[in-house]
């Protein structure tokens, strides 16, 4: 990443260091970061009994779920599920980035509306997304003032609410014919059948309105109920923003549906006919043989604020959108160890600040540790280390001095 | 006992073993240093060379066992104290020249006389938040000197970039890293910066080197020192060269 856009993310980080530096020591969020890490370390204990019951009491809410093992085997499933639409719209969702959904379907004709202000405007950019929360952290006013101008073909003013309001616009009109949504969800209660989304702008409500709502979630997002689910995003909340709640919390266990006619169950009134939650896989399974704790994480991007290396490097620093280090350790099991490596398997300092920064203590550099190990008896090292290494096996020193 | 120097110290950052074995000369401490001292472990576990450090970590401790040891390093430390137990099931009797110096200062043993002007701390990440030393460098420092802390301190402390090996596989990842930590240290006032491994010393002086050009970055006067260093100064003691 360039110097400039790295300098305005690291501003923005600073700003939100310090917004949240108080709400961090208060005694309430340190009661609701224990009772999260209890139910995080639980539910990725209990993980495959979860998804069982998840998969059952969502069906059971009127709710098709679909299980795919692999990104290829999600984005197909949602392809068949759009095919006859030109554009779909969507909301920030960085599982979909996981799985490249945007590129998959757009290569097959399908245009993706992003609705997310911060998303629309690094879709306008094609630029990476710099926080799991506040994707455009990277762009600074009078550079989104640009970009917007030159995609909508307007003089748009260097001003926030000039900004907003042409997106907002363009969005607007377009998705007015829009008949399908695809959101993420930020935790799904298993016993309850019940997907909780989170988000600021109102977005999530509209594209929950659309004839087809497809939710596409990890399954590491499971949780027992619907309370606990709501635990763990306020808690992202609070460690992503700063903020103590969020502007809108949808829970969706159902599609739209009445009984005020005799009790007599119809669909289809204001809200989605049909919901459909895609159950991704994608090597989750594996991390929990091998590395369950990179499972736990909330998706704050706490840990990426004060790491000394994704501060210096940005994005790039990580893997697709999962940003920073333990995006890296999950690269593993997604992908391959070539991958793992090339994310930046040897570029962290094993420093132990995102453990420190995260609100359920991920121990990201015990994981790098163990990871290069693996690595190592892979042939992956970098040639550096392996010079260091014949050094010390022949001399005692790093340095080769001559004692032996 | 034996002091450990550490691969560092030993080659390449010779003034912290003299200030450290001065000190110890000076509060009459008996101590050997081991002939062909050799490789605590840390350089390869951390870069995954786990079978080779297995190797190196069993004949370093063959030497050491049985001894009390000092070690200037904090990766060393770490080594010893965590690593050695935790893989090859042997505990190794080790503790960090900060303990020591704190131990004498609080017996008499040895006196530093007040420095007016301020320094600041950084902690090491392998002493800091990997073992939970943060007070003990600390109690040393403010016995007789005031320290003015960075932003990001103690749990929170920025690395110095050069760990994990990150120095050498990418110098200049490691020496922006360090740029940003002189800068906090710098955003202090403080002239001076103590700190308790050779690493972050060896590191934070690279990148004070590589960026003295500059404009936007004036460190040029802030001197980087061990702590055996900045307690040598308190005791108005030189290393006689």
């Amino acid at each position: 990443m360039n110097e400039s856009s790295l300098k305005i993310m690291n501003k923005s980080f600073n700003i939100l260091d310090k917004r949240r530096a108080a709400l961090l020591q208060d005694e309430r969020t340190i009661n609701l970061k224990e009772r999260v890490k209890k139910i995080r370390t639980n539910a990725v204990d209990h993980l495959f009994c979860l998804v069982e019951k998840a998969q059952e009491n969502l069906q059971n809410n009127g709710i098709e779920v679909v299980l795919a093992k692999d990104a290829n085997e999600a984005c197909e499933a949602i392809y068949q599920l759009v095919k006859d639409e030109d554009i779909i719209a969507k909301s920030k969702s960085n599982t979909a980035g996981e799985i490249q959904l945007t590129e998959y379907l757009e290569s097959k004709d399908v245009k993706v509306l992003e609705t997310d202000l911060g998303d629309r405007i690094v879709q306008f950019d094609e630029s990476h997304p710099t926080h799991p929360i506040g994707p455009a952290c990277h762009l600074n006013m009078e550079k989104i003032a640009e970009i917007v101008s030159r995609k909508l073909q307007k003089d748009v003013q260097a001003e926030p609410r000039a900004i907003l309001d042409s997106v907002k616009k363009d969005i607007m009109e377009k998705i007015s014919h829009i008949k399908v949504g695809i959101t993420g969800a930020n935790a799904v209660a298993a016993e309850d059948g019940s997907l909780l989304m989170v988000h600021n702008e109102g977005n999530i409500s509209l594209l929950t309105m659309m004839d087809t709502h497809i939710i596409l979630v990890g399954i590491d997002k499971i949780v027992p109920t619907l309370e606990d689910a709501v635990s763990v995003v306020k808690l992202e909340t609070i460690y992503a923003t700063g903020k103590t709640v969020p502007a809108y919390m949808n829970v969706v266990s159902s599609p739209s549906k009445t009984a005020d006619i005799e009790q007599i169950l119809l669909k289809d009134m204001y809200g989605a006919k049909r919901v459909i939650l895609i159950l991704l896989d994608n090597g989750r399974t594996k991390a929990h043989e091998e590395n369950k704790e990179c499972l736990w994480c909330i998706g704050c991007g706490a840990c990426i604020v004060n790491c000394p290396v994704y501060t210096t490097l940005g994005p790039e620093f990580g893997y697709l959108r999962h940003l920073g280090g333990r995006g890296i350790v999950l690269s593993k099991y997604i992908d391959n160890d070539e991958v793992c490596f090339d994310s930046g398997l040897y570029k962290c300092t094993l420093c132990g600040q995102c453990t420190n920064e995260c609100p359920v203590e991920i121990p990201t550099n015990k994981m790098f540790e163990e990871l290069r190990g693996k690595s190592v008896k892979k042939g992956l090292y970098t040639q550096e280390h392996l010079k260091i290494k014949n050094t010390i096996k022949k001399s005692r020193s790093p340095f080769g001095k001559e004692n032996k | 006992m034996i002091y450990f120097r550490g691969c560092l110290s030993r080659e390449k950052l010779k003034e912290i073993p003299q200030a450290t074995e001065k000190l110890l000369e000076i509060a009459n401490i008996n101590y050997k240093i081991l002939e062909n001292e050799g490789c605590c472990g840390s350089v390869l576990l951390r870069t995954g060379f786990v079978e080779d450090a297995l190797e190196v970590m069993q004949e370093t401790y063959q030497d050491v066992k049985g001894e009390k040891v000092l070690v200037s390093c904090a990766g060393c430390y770490m080594t010893f104290k965590e690593d050695y137990p935790e893989l090859l099931g042997k505990k190794v009797d080790v503790i960090h020249t900060s303990h020591l110096f704190w131990e004498l200062l609080k017996k008499g043993k040895i006196e530093a006389s007040q420095i007016t002007e301020p320094v600041t701390y950084h902690d090491p990440c392998h002493l800091g938040r990997h073992m939970g030393e943060y007070e003990t460098p600390r109690q040393v420092i403010s016995s007789y000197a005031k320290i003015l802390e960075m932003d990001s301190n103690r749990e929170n402390s920025r690395c110095c970039g050069a760990g994990g090996g990150v120095r050498s596989a990418f110098p200049d990842l490691s020496c922006e890293i360090a740029r940003l930590r002189l800068d906090d240290a710098v955003n202090t006032g403080a002239k001076r910066l103590v700190t308790c491994c050779p690493f972050c010393i060896h590191n934070l002086k690279t990148a004070q080197n590589s960026f003295r050009i500059r404009e936007d970055f004036q460190d040029d006067d802030m001197d980087i020192l061990d702590l055996s260093q900045f307690l040598l100064l308190g005791l108005n003691k030189e290393v006689e060269p």
